[in-house]
């Protein structure tokens, strides 16, 4: 499988904090990947330097073999990175569907001129827009919520909104950040088949950042751990929970051998 | 506390507030004698006293009604004692009000060396044109004071607890709430519905009120007059400008505040291209409308271009500084060769159709019309387009908007420019129809009155901005009656919409697009939730 997102010794300094320090990430195409990672690790941080909304210090991001770094934001979405936001960022003064048709934005042709005369070009492009954001309602659950203003659906369906507003620009690879916040366990639990769906259905890549551990060992295929903007480890769910150098970074100090003792008296 | 008590003592102040307030600055006459000039009386000399019992019991009418509404307990008893509290304590304070200043007046103190519109007269007009002051005497009469605070306070109690009443039977019941939900439905576009909201949103309800208008647009500026030609003219030249800056600030989000700039460039190109003193250029007026709104236009994008990275109070600031450079450069000496300086150009060209003259005043309304036409129908395409919404997601999150990939940059400087074009044209009619202009005609002050002419009218809403500049510059027109107090009158309109309606008189409804066209809408649940159309 060839690898769709690569970063390579990527660093991101705020004045003398690193936030993120010389990451090698490297995510294969149709991968669900997971960052985790304590508070402050900086999961954030490289989202955001891949997403194009901070321009890294050091080091190189990949997008299918092309370096993006320092790319403008619309640039790169154009290019098919989508994104949504820890704190859901919507368009919250506009429709749910108007959200979608926006999420569409760089796929679409009409200048303000089309619209103004009515070309056959705006009519057709108008029409079809509608349609792919009807459609895209329904692929999300949110039928009938459509004309609804954005900011007065319930937080769920704010969270899949923003989920298909990313949707609406066809990219190839997704980063969700933080997609179950403050959801319940049978939210989260939709989501987490959601999440697996998407992958399935369209053949996204899907990078995301979790804090909910279940979710993150239930469809990661591929886990990174993050500690003060180091990576400290890599690899399968299986391995990453057995990993001392991340129960220390979850834990404390110690941990390890303490969870070590554990499982042998089990 | 009980509940009544607190509210009776909080409308009765505001109330008793007013009543003095208008009562010293002598309102209270001005407006009895507006009252007696619609109901046809005769208005010299001494105002009958049944026009200031009609304004009084107006003013308490609505305290009584703000006293018993939204009550927790929610009972006749509990109502009319709000009602009750706040009469008498209104009356109470317009009681010792009416004693206070009687007992000055008998002292023989002229209260107008404190507050100039304060006669004698205007107590005497208070006190229900008793006469209070006996003139033999010279002296305070106390039992006709007495009588007349009497008066007072009763008309307060009986006003007040008819306006509990009122809000409690009617207000309150199951009509009103009826009435508010076709009202704010037909504010929307829906389809389906019942009742009013079904024959407003009815095809040919739709086209009957079109060709209404229609006709009214051709017919109204041959019949009312010079006069109405000049007002709704200037009313119209403003709703071209609010609609091109609704553009830049309604729909795009940025708070431009030197919008005035454009309208110079649109005037001062139009007119140097057209008079024969500086330049003698002598265009005609057609192309020379063009070129206002393009250079305008290209004004735009150039401020455009250093602003873009500014957001909120920083971009209000520069852009302030932007039109007043552009006011002082037309001015200053460096450029008076070609602009004139403070003297302005003058013998601006005036229109004209196929080789006829077109500049009577009859004929600038066609053209403000026409103009306004065209430009609404060029801002209502765009604003429901990619473009459109790409420019409300700036809006509402620049940086959301970028990472969906729109291009912030662009749209910011398309939306700069055609607003600037549109104040271009703007311009261009303006001086045309003056004859003159000069650096006074682009004062800070415009682009302050556009600015809240879309905040009237309600943000990125179209008929808000008609609305808007029919409040903001007809109204004050219409308010020639008050004189002085017309800056009063105006700001109390305006200060009361904002409490009203804060969204703006007519603000924006999203276009439904999800559902079929003539598909039926069985959802009524957004109007149950009143936080809907309110701010979040």
């Amino acid at each position: 499988m060839s690898t769709i997102l690569e970063t390579r010794n990527l660093s991101k300094f705020f004045g003398g904090l690193i936030a993120v320090n010389s990451v090698d990430l490297s995510v294969p195409e149709q991968a669900i990947a997971s960052i985790i990672g304590p508070n402050g690790a900086g999961k954030t941080t490289l989202f955001n330097c891949t997403s194009g909304f901070y321009t890294p210090e050091k080091g190189e991001v990949l997008f299918q073999d092309t370096p993006i770094q320092g790319q403008s934001t619309d640039t790169i979405a154009t290019l098919g990175i989508a994104r949504t936001y820890q704190n859901i960022r919507l368009f919250s003064n506009m429709t749910a569907i108007e959200n979608i048709i926006v999420g569409q934005h760089p796929r679409l042709r009409t200048s303000w001129f089309d619209a103004v005369i009515i070309s056959k070009r705006f009519r057709n492009e108008e029409s079809s827009v509608i349609e792919e954001g009807r459609r895209l309602l329904k692929y999300v659950g949110l039928e009938g919520l459509g004309d609804h203003l954005a900011r007065n659906l319930p937080y769920g369906a704010q969270r899949r909104l923003e989920i298909a507003r990313a949707l609406a620009n066809q990219p190839k690879l997704l980063l969700l950040d933080e997609p179950t916040a403050g959801m319940n366990p049978n939210e989260t639990e939709e989501m987490t088949k959601f999440i697996k769906r998407l992958r399935d259905d369209l053949g996204i890549t899907i990078l995301l950042i979790e804090h909910d551990m279940h979710v993150v060992m239930d469809i990661s295929d591929q886990i990174t751990v993050l500690d003060y903007g180091t990576k400290i480890a890599e690899g399968a769910p299986k391995e990453i929970q057995s990993n001392p150098k991340v129960i220390e970074a979850y834990l404390g100090p110690g941990a390890a051998v303490l969870s070590e003792k554990y499982r042998r008296k089990k | 506390m009980s509940t009544p008590i607190k509210n009776g003592l909080r409308s009765g102040a505001i109330s008793s507030i007013i009543v003095i307030f208008i009562t010293i600055i002598n309102f209270l006459q001005v407006i009895s004698g507006m009252l007696g000039k619609l109901l046809g009386s005769d208005t010299t000399g001494m105002i009958p006293i049944i026009n200031l019992i009609i304004i009084l019991f107006i003013i308490g009418f609505f305290s009584g009604l703000s006293s018993a509404k939204e009550r927790e307990p929610d009972t006749w008893r509990a109502a009319l004692l709000s009602g009750l509290y706040t009469g008498l304590f209104a009356g109470v304070i317009l009681f010792v009000f009416s004693l206070v200043i009687g007992a000055v007046a008998a002292k023989g103190i002229d209260l107008r060396s404190y507050l100039s519109f304060f006669a004698p007269q205007t107590i005497q007009q208070y006190m229900f044109n008793l006469e209070v002051i006996d003139l033999e005497l010279a002296a305070l009469v106390p039992g006709v004071v007495l009588t007349g605070a009497v008066y007072h306070l009763a008309l307060q109690v009986a006003a007040t607890v008819i306006g509990s009443i009122f809000v409690r039977g009617f207000v309150r019941g199951e009509w009103r709430k009826n009435l508010m939900i076709s009202l704010s439905q037909s504010t929307m576009v829906t389809t389906g519905g019942s009742g009013l909201k079904q024959f407003l949103n009815n095809r040919y309800t739709k086209y009957g009120f079109f060709i209404i208008l229609f006709v009214l647009l051709i017919v109204l500026p041959r019949v009312w007059g010079s006069y109405w030609n000049y007002i709704m003219g200037t009313v119209g030249i403003y709703v071209l400008l609010g609609l091109g800056l609704n553009i830049i600030v309604g729909l795009s989000g940025q708070l431009v505040l030197g919008y005035v700039a454009f309208f110079a460039i649109g005037a001062y190109s139009f007119a140097l291209l057209t008079a024969p003193v500086p330049h003698n250029l002598l265009w005609n007026f057609w192309p020379a409308v063009g070129a206002a709104i393009f250079l305008a236009a290209v004004a735009g994008l150039l401020l455009g271009l250093p602003i873009l990275n500014l957001r909120g109070d920083y971009l209000a600031i520069v852009t302030l500084g932007f039109g007043e450079i552009i006011r002082n450069l037309i001015r200053s000496d460096l450029l008076t060769p070609l602009t004139l300086g403070p003297r302005g150009v003058r013998e601006i060209a005036q229109p004209t159709l196929f080789g006829n003259p077109f500049s009577s005043d009859i004929d600038f309304m066609y053209l403000i019309i026409v103009a306004v036409l065209i430009l609404i129908y060029i801002t209502y395409r765009i604003q429901n387009s990619r473009t459109g919404r790409a420019w409300l997601s700036i809006k509402d999150d620049e940086t959301v908007a970028r990472a969906s990939g729109v291009n912030v940059y662009k749209y910011k400087l398309l939306a700069l420019s055609l607003g600037a074009a549109f104040a271009g044209l703007g311009g261009a009619i303006f001086a045309s129809r003056n004859l003159f202009t000069g650096p006074e005609d682009h004062i800070l002050m415009v682009s302050i009155n556009v600015l809240c002419l879309i905040i009237v009218g309600g943000m990125g809403s179209i008929p808000g901005v008609i609305l808007g500049a029919f409040a903001l510059k007809g109204i004050p027109e219409m308010l020639r009656d008050f004189e002085i107090y017309r800056m009063l009158a105006f700001g109390a309109l305006l200060v009361v919409m904002m409490i009203v309606r804060p969204e703006g008189l007519w603000p924006t409804g999203r276009p439904k697009l999800e559902k079929y066209k003539g598909e039926d809408e069985p959802e009524l649940q957004t109007l149950d939730n009143p936080s809907e159309s309110e701010g979040a």
